[in-house]
């Protein structure tokens, strides 16, 4: 396990290291939570509630994106992409490590950063928004939203890891991993809560991972579902974690054998 | 001595796509897509033991980083065996990946934003070594590299040369049995190129370690190499001694002669090929049995003043093989 937390403090110093990527990156979100505060409010108007969601619930939900877009949605996906395509990948394949724990190291030291500056603009948003917001007093809805937001996390690493180890075989794998995220946003509930939706696509898409790593754990901790209910679908979360990751595995080994090593 | 790598009609063939040229091409490929199957190595066999320092040589393309590839376990062979300090490579036992490294002098497992150093603590936990002999190797290749400075220093700001050589120690902190290195001088300058060179055949002296080596770059093979395999499209065209290859590839020597007065070179052409005739002084290639023939004929006919005959050099006869001539 050394070799991982290495790993993960030199990635550390590395995101640190990088600054005006890091400042870019922050201000992208930020700029998608103001849209998105801006758009609820729009929407809300004199209402008390909307689509079942209060203003302070709604707008706990726009912040809580915040930290779970820098903790759910960052995975190695492109850098996987890019070190199969230029042929980097094969100086990790040489070396006693599993590729994939590496990459989840590098993935938690950029989420630390990134987690750490999101709760900083939170906060700077809710104390600009007035501070109304939901915060759950039972303890047991912290910890099932944490168990919940850990599961999405890793959920999402993995599935990305799988799409994004197409490039073994494709030259063109940025496309499928392009869409994907474009298509998980809006199944994930990043955009809007998928209460918006109509019932049927609603179901469809709980047929689907991708609920569980914004919309599930966001509602959760605006205490929407009854415990009982939410060691329910943490239960389901473990089953799309073990189904993804024994994807990811298999088509990475496929990936590894059928490697052509490319460039001299 | 123990063998540290074997091979048996070791073969591997790529799939590529073909796209017809222009845009029309394009959009061919995009429903009807061909591919060409290509042999990049084709049934090589050989033999190194432990200690060795063995070039490996061939033109671009001809098979020599696809074979390293296999060796080191990064590519499955399409057919063929192999097996690597009793290991099969593609099998990527730890064990198997703790006596090796693969360099590659166009690649780099050095992180860009930070000094090499973290890259090398980051090796120490791979690799599982103790304090004491991360210290003691790292102070040793820091010294044979002459490092210094340049291990505080983020990666990205060190020259290419100063990159190079922490990237050779990032490979070796771990002292592997076997070392593969491509092209380990490329795009170096000469006086780099010949420091690189003095590290490898220092460290195959102190360490025992087995080397294997693919280089362009003639003088990299004529200074660390006795035994060379040549390889082209894919198949084994020569192993031996390199200084065997001169009797095996050039049919000929060179006979250069220096005149006290101007002589015709077209009338030399009966003793050999003329390849140059400057300031009175001639180079012929002279057919091996007609050496001494042409030899004497020149004492005999023509007012020398200076004669010598030389086996041709080893780089031009390899530069000959890479070339096809």
């Amino acid at each position: 396990m050394k070799k991982y937390w290495v790993a993960y403090q030199i990635a550390l110093q590395e995101t640190l290291q990088r600054r005006s990527t890091l400042i870019m990156d922050r201000l992208g979100g930020f700029a998608i939570v103001v849209s998105l505060y801006s758009f609820w409010t729009a929407l809300i108007g004199d209402k008390t509630s909307f689509l079942g969601y209060t203003r302070a619930e709604m707008l706990t939900y726009v912040l809580a994106l915040n930290i779970l877009r820098s903790f759910v949605f960052t995975g190695r996906g492109w850098q996987l992409v890019g070190e199969i395509s230029s042929g980097k990948i094969s100086s990790y394949l040489i070396r006693p490590l599993h590729y994939y724990g590496y990459a989840l190291a590098l993935d938690m030291a950029q989420k630390t950063v990134h987690v750490a500056a999101s709760i900083f603009e939170v906060a700077i948003l809710a104390w600009l928004t007035g501070g109304a917001l939901f915060l759950p007093h039972d303890p047991a809805t912290w910890l099932l939203f944490g168990t919940a937001v850990v599961l999405s996390s890793l959920i999402f690493f993995f599935l990305e890891f799988m799409i994004s180890s197409l490039a073994f075989w494709t030259s063109e794998s940025g496309g499928p991993l392009f869409c994907f995220e474009l298509f998980l946003q809006f199944a994930a509930g990043a955009f809007f809560p998928l209460d918006v939706l109509p019932l049927a696509l609603r179901k469809a898409l709980e047929m689907t991972p991708f609920p569980y790593m914004v919309y599930f754990p966001v509602r959760v901790f605006l205490e929407k579902v009854s415990s009982a209910e939410a060691l329910r679908l943490i239960g389901l979360e473990a089953l799309w974690l073990a189904a993804v990751f024994t994807g990811a595995m298999t088509v990475f080994a496929r990936g590894v054998r059928s490697y052509s090593a490319e460039g001299g | 001595m123990p063998l540290a790598i074997e091979t048996k009609g070791l073969t591997k063939d790529y799939r590529s796509p073909i796209k017809e040229p222009g845009l029309w091409g394009g959009v061919k490929s995009l429903f009807d897509r061909k591919y060409k199957d290509t042999r990049a190595v084709d049934g090589v066999t050989f033999k190194i033991e432990e200690g060795e320092l063995v070039g490996f040589l061939g033109a671009n393309g001809a098979g020599k980083t696809t074979t390293l590839k296999m060796l080191s376990g990064l590519l499955t062979p399409t057919a063929g065996e192999a097996t690597a300090l009793g290991h099969v490579p593609w099998k990527r036992e730890p064990a198997f990946q703790r006596s090796i490294s693969l360099v590659m002098g166009q690649r780099s497992q050095l992180w860009w934003e930070i000094p090499a150093y973290e890259t090398f603590k980051l090796n120490q936990a791979i690799y599982g070594l103790d304090e004491a002999d991360f210290r003691r190797n790292l102070d040793e290749l820091v010294d044979l590299l002459q490092l210094g400075e340049h291990l505080t220093v983020p990666v990205k700001k060190l020259s290419l040369g100063q990159r190079m050589r922490c990237e050779l120690a990032a490979a070796l902190l771990h002292r592997p049995r076997l070392l593969l290195l491509d092209e380990p001088t490329i795009g170096l300058d000469v006086v780099m190129q010949k420091a690189v060179r003095e590290f490898i055949k220092s460290y195959n002296k102190r360490s025992g370690s087995t080397i294997m080596l693919t280089s362009h770059n003639m003088t990299d093979v004529v200074e660390l190499c006795k035994r060379v395999i040549v390889i082209e499209k894919g198949r084994l065209l020569y192993d031996g001694q390199l200084d065997k290859l001169v009797e095996r590839y050039a049919d000929h020597k060179i006979m250069r002669a220096r005149f006290t007065t101007d002589v015709e070179p077209a009338d030399l052409e009966t003793l050999g090929t003329v390849v140059k005739y400057e300031d009175r002084t001639v180079t012929i290639e002279v057919p091996r049995a007609q050496m001494a023939a042409s030899a004497a004929s020149m004492l005999r006919s023509y007012p020398v003043a200076d004669l010598n005959v030389e086996e041709v050099a080893i780089d031009d006869i390899v530069r000959r093989l890479f070339s096809h001539k």
